[in-house]
């Protein structure tokens, strides 16, 4: 590699990381609040892409929208696979959680009832709308808007992250700033105590669940965008976003945030530096690294207490 | 995140919920809990059934009686192929094809014996191939196998079959390695050119027609890719042309760095050694890399699919197949109608093929008469048949191997899948 084709290697890595963290808040908001793995997320993120897909193939756009239609397109498809995604998590809360919180369960049963669930929502999934590849309609051109460098940045890049900052800017004030916030973090840092103290616990859990499902479902449209659909998109970006929840601390958003972008910048670069087969490796590698030394993660902290 | 539930089941209204349990009589909370497990039981018996399934479609039973109309012995032929998962239009392609041929030969009624037809879906998946390949080799009345589709699931499941001495013949697994004597694979029989045509194809054809300097070669990781991107290398290095590779695991999130680094490389020209699924991202972003040279890729990524996920970015990409197109060549004109009858869209890559295997398998079954068919015997007959179908002569060495090595050319025009036609007449030798 080049030193003038850093940037050609950032940029990719940017927005990718922008993808992973904002699908990694979602494993660290549900963490915090419930100090367990939602591993039905990468579905919620695979529904928001389909009811995009939905969405968009009802509307039909021609092959050339022009540059207003692309907005309203894309507006439309962020909206719809919010929404989605939101709705998915939260009946995931109703129907998967709540029911075994009600009764006390151990631990182990609410991450049987994760996986069952996101077997559940896969296998839907293959059955409605098939099992191969889907692309979702050209909602617009992806041409270059300006060059850094002379490394060009395309449309869709910009999305994906502006999208995420935008989100997580909103989410950090949300959690940080506001009543719903203070809410999370007290039952992300005493759960039974927030409840003596009148905050409804369901109530949080469940707007918790909402607000992850929102983002997951977008992060699932812009996801689309840039590369295809399928049934089984959810698993490899989830799981490497819930890796890099664990990078950062899970139950930290902000280290959520920030360990997405660390390990979708590691990824980029791994392609000309090792070879593209060792992508995975050296983003696992990265959390091998951060763990050896910080086992909590690079913020480990909780919910609660910082962020 | 790794089952797959069967497709096509038919759903059954659970109405005898309500008949015989005895609701009043059980305590709320036993409902409470019984009900969700008992329609989980329903939904999974539902689907349990693709052995109906297939019952439905051939318009009887193949129960193992041996004894179908008449007095007329019943004899079924398997096929195997991924129906379902990924990349599954390929394998949908050759049963089509084959399930016509069946169709057809029953409809004359000139056969000695009743023909089934039996499906096992393997879902591409190497891991499922081998359980796949169990449900034919269990059933006592398949005597030949078309398939399995893919090279990493042949490998997987062949020496099952060798064991079991039931020959398959693939109109498609085209890896070199399968036809190794090493391997063993003894009950493998190919009904295409392997990928040392393909890839040695694509060398003549980038080297002499296009004179290209350097190419950059990449494969998904699969044992199709992998065997198919070494013949390609080794083929351009020995007509001078500087070849620079690396490998893109299939469901990467990204193919931009990898299109940037095809960029950067300063390659004339790229192959992909991968199927569509994942051949149509990666167009979108070397479109988006700003690639321009002529781009490659094999009968893996020669499918309607490819175009349709990739989009404009699949245009000029030049595509190979051991396969010829059906729907130009003259002499399937007439396969190309009935297909398209009977399955309401255009044949496509493999489809003409497996026809032609099938009906392959069915002439060395006639062979046989009303007698006892068994899979040796049948084996052994495959072995030394020529066969001329409606694509081109099947014959196969003594390893299995198919005997010839014709490749076909296509480019992607205007959103739809061109024929060229014959590498080597259109390289002129």
């Amino acid at each position: 590699m080049q030193p003038d084709e850093i940037l050609d290697y950032l940029i990719p890595g940017i927005m990718l990381g922008a993808l992973y963290a904002v699908i990694a808040i979602g494993y660290t908001l549900v963490y915090g609040v419930l100090q367990l793995i939602n591993f039905a997320h990468s579905e919620v993120f695979m529904v928001g892409a389909y009811s995009a897909l939905l969405a968009l193939t009802w509307i039909d756009p021609s092959a050339n929208p022009t540059a207003l239609v692309s907005v309203l397109l894309v507006a439309a498809g962020l909206a719809v696979s919010g929404t989605a995604g939101a709705a998915t998590a939260f009946a995931l809360e109703k129907v998967a959680y709540r029911p075994l919180r009600r009764r006390n369960a151990p631990r182990l049963a609410f991450l049987i009832s994760a996986i069952g669930a996101s077997y559940f929502l896969q296998n839907l999934a293959g059955k409605l709308f098939g099992r191969d590849s889907r692309a979702l309609p050209t909602v617009f051109e992806n041409k270059k808007v300006f060059s850094i460098f002379g490394t060009q940045v395309t449309i869709l890049q910009l999305l994906i992250v502006c999208a995420a900052v935008l989100m997580m800017v909103g989410l950090d004030y949300l959690v940080n700033r506001t009543k719903l916030g203070s809410g999370i973090r007290a039952v992300a840092q005493d759960a039974e105590t927030a409840g003596l103290m009148g905050v409804d616990i369901d109530k949080v859990i469940s707007r918790t669940f909402i607000i992850g499902g929102f983002m997951g479902g977008i992060a699932g449209f812009l996801f689309g965008l840039h590369l295809q659909l399928s049934f089984t998109m959810g698993f490899l970006p989830g799981i490497t976003a819930f890796a890099a929840a664990v990078v950062g601390g899970v139950g930290n958003i902000r280290g959520a945030m920030m360990g997405g972008m660390l390990l979708g910048i590691v990824e980029s670069f791994s392609s000309p530096i090792f070879g593209e087969s060792w992508r995975y490796v050296s983003a696992f590698a990265v959390l091998v690294l951060v763990l050896m030394f910080r086992p909590t993660g690079i913020l480990g902290e909780r919910l609660g207490r910082s962020a | 995140m790794f089952i797959a539930v069967c497709e096509g089941a038919p759903m059954r209204a659970p109405n005898f919920f309500y008949k015989g349990l005895g609701f009043a009589v059980l305590k709320r909370r036993v409902i409470k809990i019984a009900l969700p497990i008992a329609a989980a039981a329903l939904v999974l018996s539902a689907c349990g059934s693709d052995d109906d399934d297939d019952k439905k479609k051939d318009g009887g039973s193949s129960a193992p009686g041996n004894t179908g109309g008449g007095n007329k012995p019943t004899w079924t032929i398997g096929f195997q192929a991924g129906l379902s998962g990924e990349n599954a239009q390929l394998g949908i392609n050759e049963e089509n094809g084959a399930r016509l041929a069946v169709e057809q030969a029953n409809a004359k009624g000139d056969l000695p014996f009743t023909l089934k037809f039996k499906t096992s879906d393997d879902e591409a998946s190497e891991t499922k191939s081998v359980s796949a390949a169990q449900k034919l080799i269990d059933d006592s009345n398949v005597v030949a196998v078309i398939g399995p589709a893919f090279s990493g699931p042949t490998k997987a499941a062949s020496p099952n079959y060798a064991k079991a001495k039931l020959a398959t013949v693939s109109p498609s697994a085209t890896n070199p390695s399968l036809t190794n004597p090493e391997n063993n694979f003894t009950a493998f029989l190919r009904g295409a050119p392997n990928d040392n045509a393909q890839g040695g194809g694509m060398a003549k054809y980038l080297s002499k027609k296009l004179q290209v300097k350097k190419v950059f070669v990449v494969d998904d990781k699969t044992e199709y890719g992998v065997g198919l991107s070494k013949v390609a290398k080794d083929e351009l290095t020995k007509a001078g042309v500087q070849v620079v590779s690396d490998s893109v695991p299939k469901a990467t999130p990204d193919y931009g760095p990898i299109s940037t680094k095809i960029k950067n490389s300063g390659a004339d020209a790229m192959i992909y050694a991968g199927y569509y699924q994942d051949g149509a991202p990666f167009a979108k972003k070397l479109k988006e890399a700003g690639f321009n040279g002529p781009k490659f890729s094999g009968d893996g990524t020669n499918d309607a699919q490819f175009v349709s996920l990739a989009g404009d970015a699949a245009n000029d990409w030049f595509l190979t197949c051991p396969c010829a197109d059906a729907n130009v060549e003259a002499a399937t004109k007439q396969f190309t109608e009935d297909y398209k009858k009977r399955f309401n869209t255009n044949p496509s890559t493999y489809s003409a093929e497996s026809f032609d295997i099938a009906n392959l398998v069915i002439d060395q079954m006639k062979s046989f008469g009303a007698e006892k068919i068994t899979r040796e015997a049948m084996l052994t007959k495959l072995k030394g048949a020529s066969y001329k179908g409606l694509t081109k002569t099947f014959k196969f060495k003594q390893n299995g191997e198919f005997d010839g090595a014709t490749t076909f050319i296509y480019q992607v025009k205007g959103g739809k899948i061109g024929y060229m036609g014959d590498i080597d007449q259109l390289v002129g030798g």
